[in-house]
């Protein structure tokens, strides 16, 4: 009997120092943290192995996460319980396993599924009163196009940032003195907004001044599918379907 | 998460990270890093370049694994801030500080310093610096003694005068022992002073306050002289390895490192005898690691690293005399891993590259070999006597094996070098090239790389005198001329940084006034071409008045006093002379494992020193 080829999917968190760990260091670090664990990894290619996996859209520097998900590509089974206990052994400080969970060999690997992600944003307590920023909310809710300069390394380029902002509001910090917004945002197939630049727009409407809110700790809550109008956890897609 | 210590100067430190370039070199908190208890004696440990290049540096964290594992002492690392984290700390009053705890470099103990190479050297001023230490011994009341060590103690004198000791030659015991002298220094309330003397009586201690150096008025020097009755020499040490099985727990790094992978060392010290390779002459005597060893600790550190990549490292890999054993047992710990083993500097002869091919390692990709020079005449002279055939057969076979890259090293500015060699440097790459085409196979692409040679202290060659730099550029233009052709490229090093590379390598401690002035007028990270600045050094050279041309271009009279002549690095003077006239004449020497001894100094009694592992056959 051949042995089903299998994915598992682990939920990862980024916390503390890690969170300035780049999005390509993450990569590598999963993978050899996989190695140590021992888990039964896939490979391709003849000469120099590549192991087989994929990883949700990345995450900028500095911005610390509790939904991470990266599939492994297995070549055999593996408990999750096992998988989990493993890898929380072989992980760095900072990085956790959240949960972790095993997937079909036909199921979409998270690099192609993911569309959507959840950001709160934690202002620091010199940066603007919730009134001003919940009416810069309401204003940018309120408008069609919200064009912001994108300046990355090769071209720069005006975008429109709306079509990509899902929901958005500002409340009163409940871990902290200052504001904190909430932001469910495009990330990964559909394109992406980055929260800062959401914060960026926020704050040019409510007058708060740029150096003020520069140190602002951005979160990454949880990465979703889209599936009609509801919002889906790559952690919870098709449990309910009757295994293959 | 652990308690942090109340001088932990993360929360200065967090807000520079944002803004700089790659901010995991500053964490500490890589996957095998130790933890750090903060109590009993403090030790830091610092390699002068970007953390890419120090996390490689093996002596660094074997070091740090010694000095961790002795009770009541601890042992962190800093690496040189890249420059935009330096100008981040400096406008922000942040000073160096060590990558586990945060703490101030200037509250260790020790604050040891890596010395690779001459290139580092501003770089290595500069961490004194930004540690908010005094730049000259001379001038420490308190704070860390602050110890240099590594292949650059062969010829430490520019920098004699920034350091409290350094280390000759292998530090693994060492570096308790000094551990131990500072924890009874406390124990016991000794001076700086006290505990500085008592330390420079440990054998492999070199004090640079304990030698007077005494100058003619040609310039050159009249004597060294040891002060307060020590001895004429200090001798550097070795170790045995089989009993230093270092490191067991290699940090591995959260971005990619210049080398990423695992390096097990099978042996130290060569006695091929390249007479250009400093090396080669100051890591003497030949010490093997047995089989079993090296099979155990790419076994354990491959399970507690996870890297994809194990390299067998040494000076000449294929010369480890049980290399056929060993690469079997290892290539089968590799299959069950999915690893890949590699064997770097490899022999340039068809048993290596046949070891290599035969065992299937990584069959692409491109494979390096160093011919250094394109004549057998001058190869004879440099006693790197590769026949012509034997590079050949070397590249065939690679090629054979399915390299589609071969990369070739040279040197030029060699010793009795004329133009006909460097033109042959040409014709054997097109040799080369042409045999690969007349046995029906497509021809790789060739990457010459042509580096200027440096005469380096302690070798045969350290009396001649550099080539310079418009010679050189002469002979790289008759190189552009002849290596032009489809599938070559063709490099070099800046020979102008081999220049300064040069200065510094013979240098005395008259130039420590030239680092220090090039290191004041911006000059940092002096190996990266892009940081480099020849008129830096021009202008340094000026300001402390040393006429450059003294050092480069002077040929050494036979009984010279060196700067380094109080440091015995184990090779012999007179066997070096010896050496350097057998060059002149084309004459080469045969490697001692073969069983004559040479008399090169380096075992204390003949052929003491020696440990193999099996039964040695060139």
């Amino acid at each position: 009997m051949t042995v089903e080829p299998l994915r598992l999917r682990v939920q990862f968190a980024k916390r503390g120092m890690a969170r300035y760990v780049s999005h390509s260091e993450f990569s590598r670090t999963l993978m050899l943290s996989a190695r140590r664990a021992g888990l039964p990894l896939r490979y391709s290619g003849k000469y120099r192995p590549r192991m087989k996996l994929s990883l949700s859209p990345p995450l900028p520097i500095g911005v610390t996460s509790d939904c991470e998900l990266v599939d492994f590509f297995l070549e055999q089974y593996v408990s999750p319980a096992e998988a989990e206990q493993a890898l929380g052994r072989s992980l760095p400080e900072g990085i956790d396993v959240v949960r972790c969970r095993l997937m079909g060999s036909d199921a979409k690997p998270v690099g192609k599924l993911i569309d959507t992600a959840a950001y709160r944003v934690q202002l620091p307590s010199g940066a603007g009163n919730e009134g001003d920023w919940k009416r810069a909310v309401e204003v940018f809710l309120s408008k069609e196009v919200v064009s912001l300069e994108r300046v990355q390394p090769r071209r720069t380029r005006v975008v429109d940032l709306r079509p990509g902002v899902h929901t958005l509001e500002a409340r009163s910090g409940a871990s902290g003195p200052g504001v904190e917004l909430f932001m469910v945002l495009d990330d990964g197939t559909h394109g992406t907004v980055k929260p800062l630049e959401v914060v960026t727009v926020l704050a040019d409407s409510a007058g708060v001044p740029a150096g003020s809110w520069k140190d602002a700790l951005v979160h990454r809550e949880a990465l979703f599918v889209r599936r009609g109008g509801r919002l889906v956890s790559p952690m919870e897609l098709g449990k309910h379907r009757p295994a293959v | 998460m652990s308690e942090r210590p109340t001088d932990d100067l993360w929360e200065r430190i967090e807000p520079l990270l944002l803004r700089v370039e790659r901010p995991s070199r500053y964490l500490g908190c890589e996957w095998n890093a130790p933890r750090i208890a903060g109590e009993g004696i403090n030790v830091v440990l610092a390699y002068p370049d970007v953390y890419e290049i120090g996390i490689s540096n093996l002596g660094l964290v074997i070091l740090q694994e010694v000095v961790n594992e002795i009770q009541g002492a601890n042992c962190e690392r800093v690496y040189s801030p890249w420059l935009d984290m330096e100008s981040e700390m400096r406008s922000s009053g942040v000073p160096l500080f060590s990558l586990e705890t945060h703490r101030a470099v200037s509250t260790y103990d020790i604050f040891g310093i890596s010395i690779p190479h001459e290139l580092t050297y501003t770089n290595i001023v500069n961490l004194i610096d930004m540690a908010g230490i005094p730049l000259y011994a001379k001038d420490r009341k308190e704070g860390p003694l602050v110890i240099g060590g590594g292949c650059g103690t062969a010829n430490p004198e520019p920098l004699a005068p920034f350091f409290d000791l350094f280390v000759l030659g292998e530090g693994e015991e060492v570096i308790g022992l000094l551990v131990e002298l500072v924890a009874e220094g406390r124990l016991r309330g000794w001076e700086r002073q006290e505990l500085l003397r008592k330390a420079s009586g440990i054998s492999g201690v070199y004090r640079p306050s304990d030698y007077e150096v005494d100058y003619q008025d040609n310039g050159s020097i009249e004597s060294i002289r040891p002060v307060d009755g020590v001895p004429e020499r200090v001798r550097k040490r070795t170790v045995d390895l089989d009993k230093w099985l270092y490191p067991k727990h290699p940090i591995v790094p959260f971005c990619e490192a210049v080398h990423d992978r695992i390096n097990v060392e099978i042996f130290r010290g060569c006695t091929r005898g390249c007479r250009f390779c400093q090396a080669g002459m100051v890591s003497r005597p030949v010490r093997e690691r047995s089989v079993d060893a090296v099979v155990g600790l790419v076994d354990t550190t491959a399970d507690r690293t996870g890297h994809e990549e194990v390299a067998l490292s040494s000076l000449s890999s294929t010369d480890y005399t049980m290399i056929r054993p060993v690469t079997k047992k290892v290539s089968w710990v590799c299959e069950q891993r999915r690893m890949i083993l590699s064997l770097p500097s490899l022999r340039m002869d068809g048993f290596s590259v046949g070891l290599v091919s035969g065992l299937g390692l990584s069959g692409h990709g491109s494979f390096t070999f160093a011919p250094e020079a394109g004549t057998e005449r001058l190869r004879k002279v440099i006693n790197k006597p590769i026949s012509e055939k034997d590079i050949v057969d070397a590249v065939l076979n690679a090629v054979h094996s399915g390299r589609r890259r071969i990369k070739l090293y040279f040197m030029i500015g060699l010793p009795t070098e004329t133009d006909e060699d460097v033109e042959a440097i040409g014709r054997l790459v097109f040799i080369l090239r042409d045999t690969v085409r007349g046995e029906g196979m497509a021809p790789p692409a060739f990457n010459v790389s042509v580096s200027t040679f440096v005469p380096k202290p302690h070798t045969p060659f350290q009396w001649v005198k550099q080539e310079n730099l418009e010679f050189i550029e002469r002979k790289q233009g008759i190189l552009r001329e002849v290596l032009r052709g489809r599938g070559i490229n063709l490099s070099w090093h800046d020979s102008r940084m081999s220049t300064v590379e040069s200065l510094l390598a013979r240098g005395d401690r008259r130039l420590s006034g030239v680092i220090e002035k090039a290191w004041a007028s911006g000059c940092r990270f002096d190996s990266w071409s892009e940081h480099f600045d020849y008129s830096r050094w021009e202008a340094a050279c000026e300001k402390a008045e040393i006429d450059p041309a003294f050092y480069l271009y002077r040929e050494r009279e036979p009984d010279e006093v060196f700067p380094w002549e109080h440091l015995d690095f184990g090779v012999d003077r007179d066997f070096l002379y010896r050496e350097n006239q057998s060059a002149l004449k084309g004459e080469t020497s045969p490697d001692c494992r073969g069983g004559k001894c040479l008399e090169c100094g380096a075992c204390e009694e003949r052929g003491s020193g020696l440990v193999l592992t099996g039964t040695w056959s060139s």
